[in-house]
């Protein structure tokens, strides 16, 4: 199978809606930007990353992206809603409902079993017991590991966290799968497992950010937005994609 | 999120670390084990008072020379101004109140006793009255109460204790046997039904004697105790008034001085009984107190850990769509949780000893079945209250900053 990139632009639904957006911090004395006026427009089953070095602002447009920080000018509409003057208790809700998060140190619950650590956003989605197991089920089934549904993280290879924390930011049907460095701390075998995984589910057409600072990661998305001193530096379709589940037979 | 779910993930914390939950838990443990039970005792106390401390019933009541003192001064002040009561206050009650229904006196001594080669020593001697088993019923073992004729002549004749049937008669039948007090020859014609002992103190080891009898063998200078039986369905007060009224004439007392007799009554003890025991109670649940205030900061502590150790999932949780208020929440009931845990132990370690103490110690214990309610409520106002803080912390934590931390 083949997954067709959508055209970035044209007929596709807009779900990120970033204009001239900043976000400033203050050390002390003096204020950082660590965002100078950053535009950016995603559409609905778009695979793209966020490159940039470290200090570029690419973490902290991360953050603003998820809905766990808010910028300090600018507007942000996501999925039709504007969320950039949000209260913390209303962007838990964004947060739960509309991104899913991958995380590059995977973050699972130690003590809670696979299974649990997929239910846990439906928990706080207030989705009753019953079809929240059925839902984390099929979560797990999607990431092909409903058999260790049973077991505990510290069970789980490095490659198998992953995919449970992927299934994890699944579960709640987000708009959008943010994933941070998601391959930073797997070798390059299981990295390239993970990132079959996101091809087949970008086929699927689900909507994939990832950011990294790795070319070879972001070769293979459909669209590379490098970031740089608080600016988009550039913004551009890959021309060449490295197919995952090609180079992996 | 619910509060299962809570109840659940706070376990489950607690299994993680089970040797420190239990040492966070030992204040609360000793706490609430603690007061109940000392209020396990002090039930059981009160109810073996209540039982047994008086001998007379309700509807009686008791004139003595000092009445209940409870404190040195008056004792002084009682010991200086009080009268003896003779046998003739009582013949006077006895006429002048219709409000008295029956009047008998008793008067003690401190006395050995001797049957062959056995002694006893310090005995309770009582020269009663016959009509007192009136008032004051003793439950007779085995023949009969001292009677009218035979304290009329002086007759030497007794009515045993328990102890003394024991430790004089062992397995002989005590009846028509004789015994001897001050050298002189008695015949036991009765014996009573053993009462057990009062705080390690037999209450089985008197004798009675004729009033008559006893006068003639000690003398009548001593005080004597007149019962009175009130007037059924009259208030005791009036009974008692009267007689009060009948004594300070006798007694020659103007207007504004004081009885110079106190009276007794089954309520006077158990009030006596129950301010004494008020006092204890302040005592321990002052002590109590502090223990599980300090229970319950070392809680606070524990969970002040918890959240520094958790910040990493506070951060995972929040960043998928925990909000502040369900974060503070799970803190909550994981504190309440422990704190509980504390409380169940505790009522546990309770029940263990008020066991062994009733079963070991003189001691009457008894469990009151709301102690495991009380034991629940404070644990949940500790946890409550000493766990806000870290979940007021806790919620409080930026995700961005928690999912960064190690």
């Amino acid at each position: 199978m083949s997954a067709s990139p959508p055209a970035a632009g044209g007929e596709q639904r807009l779900l990120i809606d970033i204009v001239d957006l900043w976000k400033t911090y203050q050390m002390g004395e003096s204020e950082v930007h660590a965002l100078r006026g950053v535009d950016l427009q995603v559409h609905d089953g778009e695979y793209l990353a966020i490159m940039g070095p470290s200090g570029s602002g690419k973490s902290t447009l991360m953050n603003l992206i998820g809905c766990l920080d808010t910028p300090s000018r600018g507007s942000y509409v996501l999925n039709g809603r504007a969320v950039g003057q949000l209260d913390e208790d209303e962007l838990a809700r964004i947060r739960n409902r509309e991104i899913g998060f991958v995380f590059q140190t995977f973050n699972l619950l130690a003590r809670a079993s696979a299974l649990q650590n997929v239910e846990l956003p439906l928990i706080y989605a207030g989705v009753p017991l019953a079809e929240r197991r059925a839902r984390a089920e099929e979560a797990l089934q999607q990431v092909d590991l409903l058999d260790r549904a049973k077991h505990h993280p510290n069970q789980l290879s490095g490659g198998q966290r992953q995919r449970v924390a992927i299934a994890r930011a699944l579960v709640t049907r987000p708009s959008i799968l943010l994933a941070d460095e998601p391959t930073g701390n797997l070798d390059s075998v299981t990295s390239r497992e993970i990132m079959v995984l996101f091809e087949r589910l970008h086929a699927l057409g689900n909507t994939i950010l990832l950011v990294t600072h790795e070319h070879d990661i972001a070769a293979h998305t459909c669209r590379i937005v490098s970031v740089r001193d608080g600016r988009v530096a550039a913004d551009e379709p890959v021309a060449q994609r490295t197919l995952a589940h090609a180079s992996a037979s | 999120m619910n509060f299962l779910e809570g109840i659940r993930i706070a376990l489950g914390a607690i299994r993680a670390n089970l040797l420190r939950s239990f040492l966070t838990l030992l204040g609360i443990i000793i706490g609430t084990s603690a007061i109940i039970s000392v209020i396990a005792i002090i039930n059981g106390l009160n109810l073996y008072v209540a039982e047994n401390l008086s001998n007379f019933g309700p509807g009686v009541y008791v004139i003595t020379k000092f009445g209940i003192i409870s404190n040195h001064e008056d004792f002084l002040d009682a010991l200086r101004r009080n009268h003896d009561l003779r046998y003739e206050d009582a013949r006077a009650i006895a006429e002048n109140c219709e409000l008295a229904e029956r009047v008998a006196v008793e008067v003690h001594s401190t006395q050995d006793l001797r049957r062959g080669a056995e002694v006893v020593r310090d005995v309770d001697v009582g020269g009663i009255d016959p009509g007192i088993v009136d008032i004051e019923p003793y439950e007779v073992d085995q023949g009969r109460n001292i009677d009218e004729d035979e304290n009329a002549r002086s007759a030497k004749v007794c009515f045993i204790g328990n102890d003394l049937v024991e430790n004089l008669f062992g397995t002989i039948d005590p009846i028509g046997k004789t015994l001897h007090l001050k050298n002189q020859e008695f015949e036991v014609v009765g014996t009573a039904k053993k009462k057990g002992s009062v705080f390690g103190m037999s209450r089985d080891n008197f004798i009675k004697i004729p009033f008559n009898t006893f006068c003639k063998m000690f003398g009548s200078q001593r005080s004597v105790n007149i019962s009175v039986k009130g007037l059924p369905g009259v208030p005791l007060e009036e009974s008692m008034d009267q007689a009060r009224a009948v004594l300070r004439a006798r007694h020659h007392l103007r207007y504004a001085d004081d009885d110079d007799f106190g009276i007794v009554t089954a309520d006077g003890v158990n009030n006596l009984w129950k301010s004494l025991t008020a006092t204890i109670f302040l005592v321990a649940i002052f002590v109590v107190g502090i223990s599980l205030v300090v229970g319950g900061i070392v809680i606070m502590n524990i969970m002040l850990v918890s959240v520094i150790e958790r910040t990493r999932e506070i951060g995972v949780r929040k960043a998928i769509g925990a909000r502040n208020r369900d974060i503070r929440l799970q803190f909550l009931v994981e504190s309440v949780t422990l704190s509980c845990l504390g409380g169940g132990l505790g009522v546990t370690a309770a029940f263990v000893f008020s066991w062994l103490i009733r079963t070991y110690s003189p001691l009457p214990t008894r469990f009151p079945l709301w102690a495991p309610l009380l034991a629940f409520g404070i644990s949940v106002v500790i946890g409550v209250f000493f766990g806000l803080q870290p979940a007021r912390k806790a919620a409080g934590l930026n995700p961005i900053e928690a999912l960064r931390s190690e």
